[in-house]
């Protein structure tokens, strides 16, 4: 062997590129020149080495990009809608933000003041560092949380969180539908905020669906116990025992752009309506309708074909519309299960017989 | 290398989920080193700043295509360097800067000397001869050592070789070697060859 190639070899294995033949062959190799173990020993400490660098210089730079992101107008989450442009007058305005850690502090309570409030305006405390999760249409997802929380979310939903996620107590916000499974911490409270509900929980699984679009939200407890909380009626405080489910009616319904109030609401309209009902079982498997979602199962009874096609958009991430409007107040049963969208479609179509419907790419129309 | 497969992992958290406490643990996991890097061919410290602050912003704006990366890792690295010449040459900066130009320093290097038989002035050897290494070895010298590419992964940023690559490599570890007073005199029994040869 050449003296390169036992050098090519000896690097090879130091950076973990050497294929176990040569391994092998650089090891008997050292086996045979005991008197070059320990420079060998030593070359390996030193390629070994990395400093543990503590994180806080990245963490400052985290901060100072996020900044910038904003300033660039790029969409990030829970601001404001921009138009996405990085554009490179961005850049002359740059120079100052290289700067010392006083003016990081001003920096940090700016961007903080900037983002929206997601807790419903409780004034004292500033949003800082806010993890996010979203889902798309058509996709369902599961989350982690820092104290081992795990959440499923359904199609179209939200979740944020905070830096001070865990300290006293375990805030989340919601759009949309989850299951929580809560870990059991008695002296930290698990608050979930929706737009029109709070709810309280020790440790716990139920299922929340609160979608902004939605009529009603419905909070279904499926073991444990939690308290909840509507936003407009401080007072009240609603506990739930397993099997039961809240309803509640939010108090402005948007619907594809057009707002609409109840129109036979018989309380005031700041005040939702409120019922406790029973979970839903299904007769078949004694399995529960209102987590269906999660076994990837859309189970509707009694529903308004308008309600089902809104709870279909959000699973298959298409655009429905229906034509007439008898057939958007005509109700349905029925369980969609591995469907896919044109099953479907065919499935309602034989309920219905009298309904037409075109469907190109994912703009479906439904007609008689 | 585990560490792709953590990144792999972050990126499917951002791609799929808009997990933006992923996107920090990567920004805060790559930063210091791509810094780095966009530093040896911008060669200004608030530049560089920029620039991967840009290469971040691509990742949030294009994080939808990066569930199925291969080589995380070149990929970023890439990118940076990609646009870090552009920006050169819209300055009209250094056109046609060679990776011989490049600022390269190599960081790494620390030892104890409750691990390690070498004594300080060895040490401050081994050094030097990092530092001395011709700028194309030096640079390949700390993109495998100290950035933790594969050598397939520095071939394809640098445009050379796997061949040339290993050569490199086996310069540096020598020209350190040498500092330790390990040298090479004898050759190498034939034998060992023919396994090689492959």
């Amino acid at each position: 062997m050449s003296q390169e190639t036992f050098w090519i070899l000896l690097s090879k294995k130091l950076s973990g590129e050497a294929s176990l033949e040569e391994l092998v062959v650089l090891e008997n190799l050292i086996l045979e020149h005991p008197e070059w173990q320990l420079a060998i020993q030593n070359l390996g400490e030193i390629w070994k080495y990395q400093p543990k660098k503590d994180q806080t210089e990245e963490e400052d730079a985290y901060m100072l990009h996020l900044q910038r992101m904003q300033e660039l107008n790029v969409p990030f989450g829970n601001m404001p809608d921009q138009t996405p442009v990085v554009s490179m007058s961005g850049r002359k305005k740059m120079k100052r933000w290289y700067w010392a850690a006083a003016v990081l502090l001003v920096l940090a309570s700016t961007w903080a003041l900037l983002m929206k409030p997601f807790k419903g305006g409780q004034g004292q405390e500033m949003a800082r560092q806010v993890s996010e999760i979203t889902t798309r249409p058509g996709s369902t997802s599961k989350v982690e949380l820092p104290d081992g929380s795990m959440v499923w979310l359904n199609a179209g939903s939200k979740l944020t969180y905070n830096k001070d996620f865990g300290k006293e107590l375990r805030e989340v916000t919601l759009s949309g539908e989850g299951y929580f499974d809560v870990t059991k911490m008695k002296d930290k409270p698990f608050i979930i905020h929706t737009s029109n509900i709070n709810i309280k929980v020790l440790g716990t699984a139920f299922n929340v669906k609160a979608y902004p679009e939605d009529k009603l939200s419905e909070t279904s407890l499926i073991r444990g116990s939690i308290e909840v909380t509507i936003k407009n009626r401080p007072n009240d405080k609603i506990i739930l025992s397993p099997s039961e489910k809240l309803v509640v009616e939010n108090d402005r319904v948007v619907r594809r752009g057009v707002v609409q109030k109840p129109v036979d609401a018989p309380v005031s309209p700041m005040v939702p309506m409120v019922a406790v009902n029973k979970l839903r079982y299904s007769p078949a498997d004694s399995s529960i309708d209102e987590i269906a979602w999660m076994d990837n199962r859309l189970i509707f009874r009694n529903e308004t074909m308008e309600e089902l096609a809104l709870r279909m958009e959000r699973r298959y991430a298409v655009q429905i519309q229906i034509e007439a409007d008898e057939l958007k107040e005509m109700k349905v049963n029925g369980i969609f299960d591995q469907e896919s969208v044109a099953q479907a479609l065919e499935a309602l179509k034989e309920m219905i017989p009298s309904i037409n419907y075109v469907k190109e790419g994912n703009q479906i129309i439904i007609n008689r | 290398m585990p560490e792709n497969e953590n990144i792999k992992r972050l990126l499917t958290a951002i791609s799929v989920n808009n997990d933006q406490a992923a996107y920090r643990e990567l920004f805060i996991l790559l930063h210091a080193r791509l810094k780095q890097f966009a530093y040896s061919i911008l060669k200004s410290g608030e530049e560089a700043e920029e620039l991967v602050s840009d290469v971040f912003i691509r990742i949030w704006q294009k994080r939808e295509q990066l569930e199925n990366i291969n080589s995380p890792l070149l990929y970023f690295y890439t990118t940076t360097k990609n646009l870090a010449l552009n920006q050169l040459s819209k300055q009209k900066r250094q056109v046609n800067l060679s990776p011989e130009e490049w600022l390269v320093q190599v960081n790494s290097l620390y030892f104890d000397p409750e691990q390690l038989m070498l004594t300080e002035e060895m040490f401050r050897q081994v050094k030097k001869a990092v530092n001395d290494l011709p700028p194309r070895c030096r640079l390949i010298f700390k993109l495998v050592k100290e950035d933790g590419l594969r050598y397939k992964e520095v071939a394809e940023l640098l445009q050379l070789s796997v061949k040339t690559i290993e050569a490199q490599m086996a310069i540096a570890l020598r020209r350190i070697g040498k500092c330790m007073h390990f040298e090479l005199k004898t050759a190498i029994p034939a034998r060992a060859q023919t396994i090689l040869k492959k």
